[in-house]
């Protein structure tokens, strides 16, 4: 990444400078990212390395002078000068090493035979918060590895952990304290000028105080919190040996500095300091004693008995409240996995008041549903705050769940809206809750920091990628990735669906192709490889078979006139956009339980939050250009599926691309992401069968041509990607949701009035028309007939009881 | 009187086809004798080798190669 960074900065600058201001402190970010940085090092250490015959073809890694250890065979792992590390999936001590490196490095590609991981400043530091010493990484990491580790490799997990997480702000009775183990630290600290004024006690001396016992903090639902009621915890009981040794040797070091020293720092001047703290290369961890908060208002919410939380999810809370205090962070979970439940656990835990934010109003509404199925939480106290619904909790604490740009907007706002703002800015949060998280830019996220003042943060996503390189700035943001899911491991355990990936490649048609080749606007070349009639069959192929099976299916098109165009040519449902809220729930619920719709149509408001446990199969036939992210939240619509524990259950994915175009280069790069989670995308040139049917769609060159005519007379505005408010998917900015779609214009033609009129004789019958229409409940609507038909079902029963 | 042409039968995806269609219409028909269907054409015998410069020029220009995995270089 780094060395990529500068040129990769220049564009996407470019493309957001309208919208997005450069960040204020892009330079910091910056600054310590080239001093933490391992490539850089190794760059430099690699200058002076020797070379041989073959060094041009391992670049960065070159390691051919390192020597194999006598018992290599037995151990699982290489570290290279630059940091990587490769891990045997097939090794015996393959677990072991796997939850090690989990801890101090980011998985970068988890195939089924070779893991990848990378050791990077950020996860060394989350490394050294969850309780890691930098002789313990060093010693671990040396005994797993097959060679000895190289001097580069060892200097940069000592600096990197040495700089980071050495110094804690912590928010005690609402007031912000510095607080460390180390003294010399917070007089290093108070020694700069900056900070020394921001500092808000007038005594020169450190506070010193009886530091906290790590321990029994029992995370809701998980067994240790039922064996939490009965009796006293003895410290740092965790389930693995492993961890129980950790935790033990953790202790020990506690009884020789049984004491934190802290400083009090002005609560206003808290980014100032947060800030040049990370200039000077101690940046401070953020950590919540939720416990020994007397000030704020405690909420009564628990997980019900029924909720059970799986062993991934407790081990991303436990490091999350690891030593008894709410860490910020970002936990890393698959569409599916029960990313929701862990915010809820999350917040049972901190019994504070929660906000909770996120991306869209459907989504609001299903984690409000999700709080009360899992938690005791009495309803009234749970607020929603969206541009239709304005609550606040009657009383001292409580849940507000809202979106990014509710809360971020700059416009006026109603006077409702700016009172209920108001309170969220006036009180303290015990916990904020980012969903989808990796969707907000660094910016807005900045705003939401601001104006929102809470003890911890947790960040929450299934894909922490972006496709500019703004996803960096979120660990300073909110914290460092705690937790990241295996994703074929979670799917061999049956905790997600199983799914087979395949791209279909669709011919494109010689008369579609000679237009695709004519120079026109990117919008009509994009439409035209979408509409190209084999495409089209394919799609409908795939639905017939699929229905035949009984799936369920989603068809995702990112194109508006395309998603209208399929779904009223097959006759299916379809929602996109601009589709009313009361349409669109009738047309989920059918989906859901009415056996005759198998088959809806989603336009890229389904890409997130969408639960449909139903669906089995996916198909995709637009996309947005190559993101690697809207790739697999789409699959992930499918990783929840209720099926997927019957015996050889499968999911499907289907990608439609029509070869010889665009589509290919950008659906190459989309799957990128799918790949290194482990997932295996098969390539399908000709559909068995396809060609024996006349039934499909757009079988005749008569009516080919008629579709290629109505492609090149759709207005490019059609073509254009489906603009949503309120949803941070499409814009890069939250708060210009302008409207959806352009009203067509008013479309003017010859004709006499007896022909307007019906005159001339004609009868019309709507082809092609909208499903949604038929979804709708019927009933009859003349007050005479219905009277009727219940004075004839009167009499009938009068006669039955007769 | 009868005029005879030397042409060359191509047979190549509907793709291709399309995109020989397109190169012979920019340049005032003069590659292409006769249409044959969605995947063959007839080219004139003295032009194949300029067509095949062309065919590929427009290939190079209008087609993006799938990325390489290796962008360290």
């Amino acid at each position: 990444m780094p060395p990529k960074r500068k040129a990769a900065q220049a564009d996407t600058d470019e493309y957001e400078s309208q919208e997005e201001g450069a960040l204020s402190d892009q330079e910091t970010f910056d600054k310590l990212k080239q001093q933490f940085d391992v490539v850089a090092m190794s760059k430099r250490a690699r200058a002076t390395h020797a070379v041989d015959a073959a060094s041009f073809l391992f670049k960065k890694c070159d390691q051919w002078d390192a020597h194999l250890k006598p018992d290599h065979a037995n151990r699982p792992l290489w570290v290279d000068d630059a940091g990587r590390i490769i891990l045997e999936s097939f090794n015996p001590l393959f677990l072991e090493a796997q939850k090690f490196l989990i801890t101090i490095a980011e998985p970068q590609s988890r195939v089924s035979r070779i893991h990848e991981y990378t050791l990077t400043a950020h996860s060394l530091f989350a490394a050294v918060s969850v309780g890691k010493s930098t002789a313990e990484i060093i010693k671990d990491l040396d005994g797993f590895s097959k060679t000895a580790l190289s001097p580069s490799v060892v200097t940069f997990i000592e600096k990197s952990t040495s700089s980071f997480g050495k110094a804690k702000i912590v928010l005690k009775k609402t007031l912000s304290y510095i607080e460390s183990d180390d003294p010399a630290i917070l007089q290093k600290l108070l020694r700069d000028p900056t900070i020394a004024e921001c500092r808000a006690d007038n005594t020169d001396g450190l506070i010193h105080e009886a530091a906290p016992k790590i321990g029994a903090m029992a995370i809701p639902g998980t067994k240790m919190a039922a064996g939490a009621n009965q009796l006293a915890q003895p410290a740092g009981d965790m389930p693995q040996p492993s961890d129980m040794m950790a935790s033990l040797r953790e202790e020990d070091e506690e009884e020789e500095l049984a004491q934190v020293h802290s400083f009090q720092i002005k609560s206003e001047e808290r980014e100032r300091v947060v800030k040049r703290c990370q200039d000077i290369g101690l940046p401070l961890t953020e950590e919540y004693d939720m416990h020994n908060d007397t000030v704020n208002a405690k909420l009564q919410i628990d997980l019900k008995p029924h909720a059970q939380i799986r062993y991934y999810q407790e081990a991303a809370l436990h490091k999350m409240f690891s030593n008894s205090r709410a860490r910020s962070g970002i936990i890393v979970l698959p569409c599916g996995a029960g990313k929701t439940l862990v915010g809820i656990t999350a917040a049972c835990s901190v019994q504070r008041s929660v906000i909770v934010l996120c991306t869209s109003a459907m989504s609001v509404v299903q984690w409000r549903a999700e709080f009360i199925k899992w938690s005791n939480i009495d309803p009234n106290d749970i607020a929603v705050f969206t541009s239709e619904s304005k609550g606040r909790f009657p009383r001292n604490a409580g849940i507000i769940i809202s979106t990014y740009t509710m809360i971020t907007s700059t416009r006026n706002r109603s006077y409702d809206s700016e009172k209920v703002m108001e309170f969220i800015r006036s009180r303290e949060w015990g916990l904020l809750i980012a969903d989808e998280v990796h969707v907000v830019p660094a910016n807005i996220f900045k705003k939401v920091t601001y104006s929102i003042a809470s003890h911890s943060k947790l960040g929450l996503t299934a894909t922490l990628l972006r496709e500019d390189d703004k996803i960096e700035d979120l660990n300073f943001l909110i914290g460092p990735k705690l937790y990241e899911a295996n994703w074929q491991e979670l799917a061999e355990q049956g905790h997600i669906a199983k799914v087979q990936c395949a791209e279909v490649w669709c011919q494109m048609t010689p008369e579609f192709y000679q237009e695709w080749l004519k120079p026109s606007s990117v919008q009509k070349r994009a439409l035209l490889s979408i509409m190209n009639p084999k495409k089209f069959q394919a799609c409908q192929f795939l639905i017939d078979y699929h229905e035949r099976r009984g799936d369920k299916i989603i068809v995702f098109s990112d194109n508006v006139y395309a998603l209208e165009k399929y779904a009223r040519k097959l006759n299916k449902a379809y929602i996109y956009g601009d589709t009313p809220q009361a349409e669109r729930l009738r047309i989920l619920e059918n989906f859901q339980h009415n056996e005759m719709v198998n088959t809806i149509f989603l336009s890229k408001i389904g890409d997130t939050s969408l639960d449909l446990p139903e669906a089995t199969c996916l198909i995709q036939i637009s996309s947005h250009y190559g993101s690697r992210r809207q790739e697999a939240q789409r699959l992930g619509r499918i990783l929840r599926a209720k099926r997927r524990n019957d015996e050889g259950f499968n999911a499907f994915f289907y990608s439609l691309v029509s070869k010889d175009t665009d589509e290919m280069y950008y659906s190459s790069k989309r799957q990128a992401f799918l790949v290194d989670q482990g997932y295996a995308f098969k390539v399908i040139t000709r559909l068995e069968g396809l060609d024996k049917r006349s039934d499909l769609a757009f079988y005749t060159p008569q009516d080919r041509r008629e579709l290629l005519m109505d492609v090149l007379l759709a207005k490019d505005a059609d073509a254009d990607e489906e603009k949503i408010a309120g949803d941070m998917f499409g814009s890069r900015f939250a708060s210009s949701g302008g409207k959806a779609r352009k009203k067509n214009g008013a479309r003017r033609m010859a004709g006499t009035l007896s022909e307007l009129s019906g005159g001339q004789d004609m009868a019309y019958i709507e082809y092609n028309k909208s499903r949604n229409k038929d979804l709708k409940t019927k009933g009859i609507r003349n007050d005479f007939i219905r009277k009727l038909n219940r004075g004839v079902i009167n009499a009938k029963k009068a006669a039955n009881k007769g | 009187m009868v005029k005879a042409v030397k042409g060359v039968l191509v047979k190549c995806d509907a793709s291709i086809k399309a995109m020989l269609v397109d190169i012979d219409n920019r340049h005032h028909n003069e590659f292409i004798i006769e249409d044959l269907g969605e995947e063959h054409v007839l080219v004139k015998e003295s032009k194949i080798a300029e067509l095949k410069q062309r065919l590929q020029d427009t290939m190079k220009e209008r087609l993006k190669e799938p990325e390489s995995s290796d962008s360290e270089a």
